[in-house]
Protein backbone atom coordinates (compact mmCIF):
# COMPACT_ATOMS: atom_id res chain seq x y z
CA UNK A 1 0.00 0.00 0.00
CA UNK A 2 3.00 2.30 0.12
CA UNK A 3 3.61 2.61 -3.61
CA UNK A 4 1.23 4.14 -6.08
CA UNK A 5 0.16 1.90 -8.99
CA UNK A 6 2.65 3.36 -11.48
CA UNK A 7 5.54 2.72 -9.15
CA UNK A 8 4.41 -0.81 -8.47
CA UNK A 9 4.10 -1.53 -12.17
CA UNK A 10 7.50 0.03 -12.79
CA UNK A 11 9.19 -2.25 -10.28
CA UNK A 12 8.48 -5.21 -12.56
CA UNK A 13 7.83 -7.31 -9.48
CA UNK A 14 4.88 -9.04 -7.94
CA UNK A 15 1.37 -7.78 -8.52
CA UNK A 16 0.69 -4.67 -6.45
CA UNK A 17 -2.20 -5.82 -4.32
CA UNK A 18 -3.43 -9.33 -4.87
CA UNK A 19 -6.53 -10.29 -2.89
CA UNK A 20 -5.79 -11.22 0.71
CA UNK A 21 -5.42 -15.00 1.05
CA UNK A 22 -7.83 -17.21 2.96
CA UNK A 23 -6.70 -18.26 6.43
CA UNK A 24 -6.21 -21.77 5.11
CA UNK A 25 -3.99 -20.59 2.24
CA UNK A 26 -1.97 -18.54 4.74
CA UNK A 27 -1.65 -21.58 6.99
CA UNK A 28 -0.50 -23.80 4.14
CA UNK A 29 2.18 -21.39 2.96
CA UNK A 30 3.52 -20.94 6.49
CA UNK A 31 3.45 -24.71 7.06
CA UNK A 32 5.39 -25.27 3.85
CA UNK A 33 8.03 -22.68 4.74
CA UNK A 34 8.36 -24.06 8.26
CA UNK A 35 8.84 -27.62 7.04
CA UNK A 36 11.19 -26.98 4.14
CA UNK A 37 13.33 -24.03 5.23
CA UNK A 38 16.51 -26.02 5.79
CA UNK A 39 19.71 -24.07 6.27
CA UNK A 40 18.25 -20.80 7.54
CA UNK A 41 17.46 -17.80 5.34
CA UNK A 42 13.86 -17.92 6.51
CA UNK A 43 13.11 -14.31 5.75
CA UNK A 44 14.20 -15.15 2.20
CA UNK A 45 11.62 -17.92 2.07
CA UNK A 46 8.96 -15.58 3.41
CA UNK A 47 9.89 -13.00 0.77
CA UNK A 48 9.84 -15.64 -1.95
CA UNK A 49 6.33 -16.81 -1.03
CA UNK A 50 4.54 -13.72 0.31
CA UNK A 51 5.99 -11.14 -2.07
CA UNK A 52 7.19 -12.83 -5.22
CA UNK A 53 5.06 -15.94 -5.63
CA UNK A 54 1.70 -14.84 -4.22
CA UNK A 55 1.95 -11.05 -4.36
CA UNK A 56 0.22 -10.70 -0.99
CA UNK A 57 2.73 -8.19 0.38
CA UNK A 58 4.59 -5.42 -1.43
CA UNK A 59 8.37 -5.24 -1.44
CA UNK A 60 8.51 -1.97 0.49
CA UNK A 61 6.04 -3.20 3.10
CA UNK A 62 8.03 -6.40 3.44
CA UNK A 63 11.28 -4.53 4.02
CA UNK A 64 9.80 -2.13 6.57
CA UNK A 65 8.03 -4.95 8.43
CA UNK A 66 11.33 -6.82 8.45
CA UNK A 67 13.03 -3.85 10.10
CA UNK A 68 10.31 -3.74 12.78
CA UNK A 69 10.48 -7.52 13.26
CA UNK A 70 14.23 -7.30 13.83
CA UNK A 71 13.96 -4.49 16.34
CA UNK A 72 11.48 -6.26 18.61
CA UNK A 73 12.50 -9.17 20.84
CA UNK A 74 11.73 -12.65 19.58
CA UNK A 75 12.80 -14.69 16.57
CA UNK A 76 12.84 -12.22 13.68
CA UNK A 77 11.05 -14.52 11.28
CA UNK A 78 8.29 -15.34 13.77
CA UNK A 79 7.73 -11.62 14.28
CA UNK A 80 7.73 -11.14 10.53
CA UNK A 81 5.06 -13.84 10.14
CA UNK A 82 2.99 -12.06 12.80
CA UNK A 83 3.36 -8.71 11.01
CA UNK A 84 2.40 -10.10 7.62
CA UNK A 85 -0.34 -12.38 8.96
CA UNK A 86 -1.85 -9.41 10.77
CA UNK A 87 -1.64 -7.17 7.72
CA UNK A 88 -3.37 -9.81 5.58
CA UNK A 89 -5.96 -11.31 7.92
CA UNK A 90 -5.80 -9.56 11.28
CA UNK A 91 -5.29 -11.36 14.59
CA UNK A 92 -6.47 -14.72 13.21
CA UNK A 93 -3.99 -14.40 10.35
CA UNK A 94 -1.13 -13.69 12.74
CA UNK A 95 -2.04 -16.60 15.04
CA UNK A 96 -2.62 -19.14 12.27
CA UNK A 97 0.49 -18.01 10.43
CA UNK A 98 2.71 -18.53 13.48
CA UNK A 99 1.09 -21.86 14.29
CA UNK A 100 1.58 -23.12 10.74
CA UNK A 101 5.10 -21.76 10.70
CA UNK A 102 6.23 -23.46 13.93
CA UNK A 103 4.41 -26.81 13.92
CA UNK A 104 6.65 -28.32 11.22
CA UNK A 105 9.98 -27.37 12.84
CA UNK A 106 8.60 -28.44 16.23
CA UNK A 107 8.08 -32.00 15.00
CA UNK A 108 11.21 -31.91 12.83
CA UNK A 109 13.66 -31.12 15.65
CA UNK A 110 12.16 -33.86 17.82
CA UNK A 111 12.31 -36.39 14.97
CA UNK A 112 15.90 -35.39 14.18
CA UNK A 113 17.00 -35.61 17.78
CA UNK A 114 15.47 -39.09 18.02
CA UNK A 115 17.32 -40.13 14.87
CA UNK A 116 20.56 -38.36 15.82
CA UNK A 117 21.94 -41.08 18.10
CA UNK A 118 21.68 -43.64 15.31
CA UNK A 119 23.63 -41.68 12.70
CA UNK A 120 27.04 -43.36 12.30
CA UNK A 121 28.89 -40.67 10.35
CA UNK A 122 27.96 -37.03 10.25
CA UNK A 123 30.79 -35.74 8.03
CA UNK A 124 28.78 -36.08 4.82
CA UNK A 125 25.75 -34.59 6.55
CA UNK A 126 27.92 -31.66 7.63
CA UNK A 127 29.09 -30.93 4.08
CA UNK A 128 25.57 -31.21 2.71
CA UNK A 129 24.06 -28.91 5.32
CA UNK A 130 26.84 -26.38 4.65
CA UNK A 131 25.82 -26.41 1.01
CA UNK A 132 22.16 -25.94 1.96
CA UNK A 133 23.09 -23.03 4.21
CA UNK A 134 24.93 -21.28 1.36
CA UNK A 135 22.01 -21.84 -0.99
CA UNK A 136 19.78 -20.33 1.69
CA UNK A 137 22.00 -17.23 1.66
CA UNK A 138 20.95 -16.94 -1.97
CA UNK A 139 17.37 -16.46 -0.75
CA UNK A 140 18.55 -13.50 1.33
CA UNK A 141 20.52 -12.08 -1.60
CA UNK A 142 17.26 -11.87 -3.53
CA UNK A 143 15.81 -9.61 -0.81
CA UNK A 144 18.99 -7.50 -0.91
CA UNK A 145 18.84 -7.09 -4.68
CA UNK A 146 15.14 -6.26 -4.73
CA UNK A 147 15.57 -3.81 -1.88
CA UNK A 148 18.50 -2.05 -3.52
CA UNK A 149 16.62 -1.96 -6.80
CA UNK A 150 13.67 -0.22 -5.17
CA UNK A 151 15.93 2.09 -3.19
CA UNK A 152 17.48 3.44 -6.41
CA UNK A 153 14.20 5.29 -7.06
CA UNK A 154 15.14 7.56 -4.18
CA UNK A 155 18.94 7.98 -3.88
CA UNK A 156 18.99 8.93 -0.18
CA UNK A 157 17.32 5.55 0.45
CA UNK A 158 20.27 3.91 -1.25
CA UNK A 159 22.59 5.73 1.15
CA UNK A 160 20.51 4.44 4.08
CA UNK A 161 20.84 0.86 2.79
CA UNK A 162 24.62 1.26 2.47
CA UNK A 163 25.11 2.95 5.85
CA UNK A 164 23.01 0.30 7.64
CA UNK A 165 24.85 -2.55 5.94
CA UNK A 166 28.28 -1.05 6.68
CA UNK A 167 27.61 -0.13 10.32
CA UNK A 168 25.87 -3.37 11.35
CA UNK A 169 27.48 -5.80 8.89
CA UNK A 170 31.08 -4.66 8.40
CA UNK A 171 31.75 -2.54 11.50
CA UNK A 172 29.62 -4.88 13.66
CA UNK A 173 27.93 -2.13 15.60
CA UNK A 174 25.16 -3.49 17.84
CA UNK A 175 21.94 -3.66 15.85
CA UNK A 176 19.51 -1.88 18.16
CA UNK A 177 21.41 1.39 18.80
CA UNK A 178 22.50 1.54 15.17
CA UNK A 179 18.91 1.22 13.96
CA UNK A 180 17.70 3.69 16.60
CA UNK A 181 20.03 6.29 15.04
CA UNK A 182 19.62 5.42 11.36
CA UNK A 183 15.86 4.73 11.24
CA UNK A 184 14.65 8.16 12.43
CA UNK A 185 16.96 9.87 9.91
CA UNK A 186 15.64 7.64 7.14
CA UNK A 187 12.03 8.27 8.18
CA UNK A 188 12.69 12.02 8.22
CA UNK A 189 14.04 11.79 4.66
CA UNK A 190 10.93 9.89 3.58
CA UNK A 191 8.75 12.49 5.33
CA UNK A 192 10.41 15.38 3.47
CA UNK A 193 10.05 13.55 0.18
CA UNK A 194 6.31 12.96 0.67
CA UNK B 1 9.59 -33.24 40.14
CA UNK B 2 8.23 -33.20 36.60
CA UNK B 3 6.04 -30.21 37.36
CA UNK B 4 9.08 -28.48 38.81
CA UNK B 5 10.90 -29.04 35.55
CA UNK B 6 8.04 -27.59 33.50
CA UNK B 7 7.89 -24.55 35.74
CA UNK B 8 11.66 -24.27 35.44
CA UNK B 9 11.34 -24.22 31.65
CA UNK B 10 8.83 -21.37 31.92
CA UNK B 11 11.09 -19.42 34.25
CA UNK B 12 14.07 -19.84 31.94
CA UNK B 13 12.44 -19.22 28.57
CA UNK B 14 9.84 -16.50 29.21
CA UNK B 15 12.43 -13.85 30.21
CA UNK B 16 14.73 -14.93 27.39
CA UNK B 17 11.83 -14.58 24.95
CA UNK B 18 11.47 -10.93 25.88
CA UNK B 19 15.23 -10.38 25.93
CA UNK B 20 15.95 -11.86 22.50
CA UNK B 21 16.32 -8.43 20.94
CA UNK B 22 17.75 -8.61 17.46
CA UNK B 23 16.68 -12.21 17.04
CA UNK B 24 17.08 -15.68 18.45
CA UNK B 25 20.84 -15.81 18.06
CA UNK B 26 21.08 -13.16 20.78
CA UNK B 27 20.01 -15.64 23.47
CA UNK B 28 21.82 -18.85 22.47
CA UNK B 29 24.60 -18.17 24.96
CA UNK B 30 22.09 -17.44 27.72
CA UNK B 31 20.15 -20.64 26.96
CA UNK B 32 23.41 -22.58 27.21
CA UNK B 33 24.24 -20.95 30.53
CA UNK B 34 20.80 -21.60 32.03
CA UNK B 35 20.33 -25.17 30.74
CA UNK B 36 23.87 -26.42 31.36
CA UNK B 37 25.32 -24.40 34.23
CA UNK B 38 22.41 -23.09 36.29
CA UNK B 39 19.80 -25.83 35.92
CA UNK B 40 22.04 -28.75 34.93
CA UNK B 41 19.36 -30.14 32.59
CA UNK B 42 21.97 -31.26 30.04
CA UNK B 43 25.78 -31.29 29.81
CA UNK B 44 27.86 -29.19 27.39
CA UNK B 45 28.31 -32.00 24.90
CA UNK B 46 24.57 -32.61 24.74
CA UNK B 47 24.02 -28.89 24.29
CA UNK B 48 26.37 -28.80 21.30
CA UNK B 49 24.51 -31.77 19.79
CA UNK B 50 21.13 -30.12 20.29
CA UNK B 51 22.46 -26.89 18.81
CA UNK B 52 23.66 -28.79 15.73
CA UNK B 53 20.28 -30.53 15.39
CA UNK B 54 18.39 -27.23 15.65
CA UNK B 55 20.62 -25.81 12.92
CA UNK B 56 20.16 -28.82 10.64
CA UNK B 57 16.38 -28.83 11.07
CA UNK B 58 14.12 -26.44 9.17
CA UNK B 59 12.66 -23.43 10.96
CA UNK B 60 14.10 -20.81 13.31
CA UNK B 61 17.30 -21.60 15.22
CA UNK B 62 15.56 -20.99 18.54
CA UNK B 63 13.82 -24.36 18.15
CA UNK B 64 16.84 -25.25 20.29
CA UNK B 65 14.57 -24.37 23.22
CA UNK B 66 12.00 -26.92 22.06
CA UNK B 67 14.73 -29.57 21.97
CA UNK B 68 15.87 -28.78 25.50
CA UNK B 69 12.27 -29.06 26.71
CA UNK B 70 11.98 -32.38 24.88
CA UNK B 71 15.19 -33.67 26.48
CA UNK B 72 14.17 -32.79 30.03
CA UNK B 73 10.43 -33.51 30.02
CA UNK B 74 9.32 -35.20 26.79
CA UNK B 75 6.33 -33.93 24.83
CA UNK B 76 4.98 -31.67 27.56
CA UNK B 77 8.45 -30.18 28.04
CA UNK B 78 8.80 -29.51 24.33
CA UNK B 79 5.39 -27.84 24.22
CA UNK B 80 5.94 -25.75 27.35
CA UNK B 81 9.40 -24.62 26.21
CA UNK B 82 8.11 -23.68 22.76
CA UNK B 83 5.21 -21.66 24.13
CA UNK B 84 7.42 -20.00 26.75
CA UNK B 85 9.95 -19.03 24.11
CA UNK B 86 7.62 -17.75 21.37
CA UNK B 87 4.40 -16.59 23.01
CA UNK B 88 5.64 -13.59 25.05
CA UNK B 89 7.63 -12.03 22.20
CA UNK B 90 4.80 -12.74 19.76
CA UNK B 91 2.22 -11.03 21.95
CA UNK B 92 4.52 -8.04 22.35
CA UNK B 93 5.05 -7.84 18.60
CA UNK B 94 1.31 -8.02 17.99
CA UNK B 95 0.67 -5.34 20.60
CA UNK B 96 3.16 -2.98 18.97
CA UNK B 97 1.55 -3.57 15.58
CA UNK B 98 -1.93 -2.86 16.94
CA UNK B 99 -0.73 0.31 18.61
CA UNK B 100 0.72 1.68 15.37
CA UNK B 101 -1.63 0.22 12.73
CA UNK B 102 -4.56 2.41 13.73
CA UNK B 103 -2.49 5.29 12.35
CA UNK B 104 -1.88 3.54 9.06
CA UNK B 105 -3.47 6.26 6.94
CA UNK B 106 -1.56 9.10 8.53
CA UNK B 107 1.31 10.71 6.71
CA UNK B 108 3.85 9.88 9.43
CA UNK B 109 2.94 6.21 9.29
CA UNK B 110 3.54 6.10 5.58
CA UNK B 111 6.82 7.96 6.02
CA UNK B 112 7.79 5.50 8.76
CA UNK B 113 7.14 2.52 6.53
CA UNK B 114 8.98 4.08 3.59
CA UNK B 115 11.86 5.14 5.80
CA UNK B 116 12.17 1.74 7.44
CA UNK B 117 12.27 -0.16 4.14
CA UNK B 118 15.89 0.74 3.25
CA UNK B 119 16.91 0.07 6.86
CA UNK B 120 15.38 -3.41 6.56
CA UNK B 121 17.25 -4.03 3.31
CA UNK B 122 20.51 -2.85 4.90
CA UNK B 123 19.96 -5.21 7.83
CA UNK B 124 19.50 -8.18 5.51
CA UNK B 125 22.78 -7.29 3.79
CA UNK B 126 24.42 -7.04 7.22
CA UNK B 127 22.94 -10.44 8.09
CA UNK B 128 24.39 -11.99 4.94
CA UNK B 129 27.81 -10.55 5.83
CA UNK B 130 27.55 -11.94 9.37
CA UNK B 131 26.48 -15.42 8.21
CA UNK B 132 29.31 -15.49 5.72
CA UNK B 133 31.83 -14.47 8.33
CA UNK B 134 30.62 -17.14 10.76
CA UNK B 135 30.50 -19.95 8.23
CA UNK B 136 33.87 -19.19 6.65
CA UNK B 137 32.08 -19.22 3.30
CA UNK B 138 34.99 -18.82 0.87
CA UNK B 139 34.73 -19.09 -2.90
CA UNK B 140 32.53 -22.20 -2.82
CA UNK B 141 30.05 -20.59 -0.44
CA UNK B 142 29.89 -17.37 -2.44
CA UNK B 143 29.47 -19.39 -5.62
CA UNK B 144 26.60 -21.45 -4.22
CA UNK B 145 24.86 -18.40 -2.74
CA UNK B 146 25.26 -16.43 -5.98
CA UNK B 147 24.07 -19.30 -8.15
CA UNK B 148 21.07 -19.88 -5.92
CA UNK B 149 20.10 -16.19 -6.03
CA UNK B 150 20.48 -16.22 -9.82
CA UNK B 151 18.18 -19.24 -10.18
CA UNK B 152 15.58 -17.67 -7.87
CA UNK B 153 15.65 -14.37 -9.75
CA UNK B 154 15.68 -15.76 -13.28
CA UNK B 155 13.27 -18.67 -12.70
CA UNK B 156 10.75 -17.48 -10.07
CA UNK B 157 8.68 -20.65 -10.51
CA UNK B 158 11.62 -22.97 -9.77
CA UNK B 159 10.86 -24.60 -6.38
CA UNK B 160 12.83 -23.05 -3.54
CA UNK B 161 13.32 -26.48 -1.97
CA UNK B 162 14.99 -27.73 -5.17
CA UNK B 163 17.40 -24.78 -4.98
CA UNK B 164 18.38 -25.91 -1.48
CA UNK B 165 18.74 -29.49 -2.75
CA UNK B 166 21.16 -28.34 -5.44
CA UNK B 167 23.02 -26.45 -2.72
CA UNK B 168 23.32 -29.66 -0.69
CA UNK B 169 24.86 -31.44 -3.69
CA UNK B 170 27.22 -28.60 -4.59
CA UNK B 171 30.01 -29.28 -2.03
CA UNK B 172 30.32 -32.85 -3.34
CA UNK B 173 30.48 -31.67 -6.94
CA UNK B 174 33.05 -29.11 -5.79
CA UNK B 175 35.16 -31.90 -4.30
CA UNK B 176 35.13 -33.74 -7.64
CA UNK B 177 36.36 -30.67 -9.52
CA UNK B 178 38.90 -29.53 -6.93
CA UNK B 179 39.92 -32.65 -4.97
Amino acid sequence: MTANPQEAAGSGGAAAAAAAPSLFALFLVCLKIGMFSFGGGLSGWLHQEFVRRHGWIEDDDFASLLAIAQMLPGANVVNLVICMGDQLRGAAGAAIGVFGFLVGPFLAVIALSTAFDRLPDVAALEAASQGVAFAAIGLLLVICLRGVQRATRFPPGLVVVAVTAICVGLLRWPLIPAVLVIAPLSVALAWRRA
Amino acid sequence: MRDDTLIGLIFVFVPLSLLSIGGGSAIIAAIQHEAVVVRGWIDSREFINLFAIARAAPGPGTMLGTLIGWKVAGWSGALVATLALYLPSSLLCYGVLKATNSHRDKKWHRAAREGLAPVGTGLVIAGVIAIFRLSGGGVLGAGIAGASAAVLLLAPRFPTLAVLGLGAAAPFVGQLIVP
